[in-house]
């Protein structure tokens, strides 16, 4: 079942425009949200939960038009937004006892496992946490209402390592049941590499890809080769780098020929981010 | 809406504004212009709620909850005209015991029925100004503080003016002896009229005005 359906969402900013944002979410898997800093990645998820209003486009959960009952479809998302600084002053018993009177599925069981799991101490003020002890608060908040689609805006950024690893761990349990899933926006692609089952990558305002993860990387390769090689391939690269040795560039896997010369590898997704964000940065310059 | 209004009172309405409208008990003070009494609500408790919720993020918290925008608009507005007939009730009381007290006219209006029914119809004023201009933003507070309450004072002002200048009003909004006071009712009931539906309309334009806020 297809629980998330973007369709065209379009908003246009004086600085930044999102253009025809498309993309869906089947139940039980694991979508990461990637791309660089202000490549409209926040802008997309606010625009689905209604924060910010739409030029045009339609977002469909669970097979229906979000806006036409969103406080139903509300009741069956999780929510996180980075930089969790609501409410610093209120000891955070007091936060959970107003969020769970919002949400009918509320669970007190799971939200108490999660204070465990986390080691939140509940007397606490927000403001007392560290940042990873905020982000910990809030996804036990957006998890303890049995949340069938999770839309988490920067959940790993701020945490330790062992906490992302717990979390990502925690994420892929979320999931098992094969019922949830979760789409996560990160610019810190190593979270994806053992977890998300697609890639949605948006870069400046556009989608560039939504596809499996693995689909993702088999269609870019990485070419290396010296400077003497690069005028045979430069065309056909998204983008490349030079140094002193020759350079290193991305290209899209069918426009590999049999007569390169190049060393291929297989590219990370930060590659592919940085190869991409470098083609940009090249067409605004040009702009310019 | 109940699960909202419980939120604006837990998280954002701290309980120390229910004591700002023991001001009411102003109303005490002899020969005064009693709609000032009423105001200070306006003035110290209204702006620093909103700028409290603006520090907490309480616009952007609230709209990940299961409520739709408007929803959120509904609640903020009703919470305090909650405290607004708080204070209201709160200045009744003390109006009464002016009059229990003193049993002396005032020289502007005295603290009568007329008055409490003037000060609920001010009440609306304020907020069908207030509130859709803050709902333009939904953080900028500054300037629809200071139109809402031209328009307030102008309010008073012009309730005043007529008591002291136009006898058929004074006849209608004056005096405290029981025959008045009850001749008064009327008054209270369209002041309570007027505050239900400025509200009620300052609630319709500050929702459509939110829906098109980027948050």
């Amino acid at each position: 079942m297809e629980l998330l359906r973007i369709d065209n969402l379009r908003k246009r900013y004086s600085s930044f425009e999102l253009k025809d944002v498309s993309f869906s979410l089947e139940a039980g898997y694991i979508m990461g949200f990637i791309g660089p800093n202000g490549a409209g990645k926040t802008t997309t998820l606010k625009c689905m939960l209604g924060l910010v209003k739409l030029d045009g486009g339609k977002v469909q959960m669970f097979g229906h038009d979000f806006f036409q009952n969103e406080l139903a479809y509300k009741q069956l998302i999780g929510v996180h937004f980075g930089g969790v600084d609501f409410y610093p002053k209120t000891q955070i018993k007091t936060i959970t006892d107003v969020v769970s009177r919002f949400y009918e599925n509320w669970d007190n069981t799971v939200y108490k496992s999660y204070v465990q799991r986390f080691n939140l101490d509940e007397n606490k003020r927000l403001s007392e946490l560290s940042g990873g002890m905020k982000i910990k608060y809030s996804l036990a908040l957006a998890l303890s209402h049995h949340a069938k689609l999770l839309i988490l805006d920067e959940p790993t950024s701020g945490l330790d390592p062992v906490a992302r690893n717990d979390l990502l761990t925690l994420f892929q349990e979320t999931i098992e049941s094969g019922e949830a899933s979760i789409l996560f926006s990160t610019h810190i692609t190593s979270d994806l590499e053992n977890c998300a089952d697609f890639i949605t990558y948006i870069e400046n305002g556009r989608i560039i890809a939504s596809c499996e993860k693995d689909e993702l990387i088999a269609s870019y390769r990485l070419v290396k080769g010296t400077s003497a090689q690069l005028p045979d391939v430069k065309t056909r690269l998204i983008s490349e780098k030079t140094h002193a040795f020759g350079f290193t560039g991305l290209i899209h896997t069918n426009d590999l020929i049999d007569s390169d010369t190049v060393t291929v590898e297989e590219p990370s997704l930060d590659d592919i981010m940085i190869f991409h964000a470098k083609k940009e940065n090249r067409h605004e310059e040009s702009a310019l | 809406m109940k699960n909202l209004l419980y939120k604006e009172f837990r998280l954002v309405i701290n309980p120390l504004f229910f004591l700002i409208t023991l001001l009411g008990a102003l109303v005490l003070i002899p020969q005064w212009a009693y709609f000032v009494a009423p105001m200070y609500l306006l003035f110290i408790a209204v702006p620093n709620i909103i700028v409290t919720a603006k520090t907490q993020k309480d616009n952007e918290f609230t709209v990940l909850l299961p409520v739709r925008k408007s929803d959120a608009v509904r609640a903020r507005v009703l919470a305090i005209a909650l405290l607004q007939v708080v204070q209201i009730f709160v200045i009744a009381i003390f109006a009464m015991l002016n009059i229990i007290l003193y049993h002396t006219r005032n020289f502007l209006i005295d603290p009568n029925v007329a008055y409490i029914g003037c000060v609920f119809a001010m009440y609306g004023i304020f907020n069908v100004v207030f509130f859709p201009m803050l709902y333009k933003t939904a953080y900028k507070v500054g300037v629809p503080l200071i139109v809402a309450m031209i328009f307030t004072f102008a309010f008073a002002a012009g309730i005043e003016f007529l008591v002291v200048d136009v006898p058929v009003a004074a006849y209608i909004l004056d005096g405290i002896s029981r025959d008045a006071l009850i001749g008064q009712i009327p008054v209270l009931v369209c002041g309570i009229a007027v505050f239900i539906l400025l509200t009620w309309i300052s609630i319709r334009k500050s929702s459509e005005r939110y829906g098109r806020v980027d948050l």
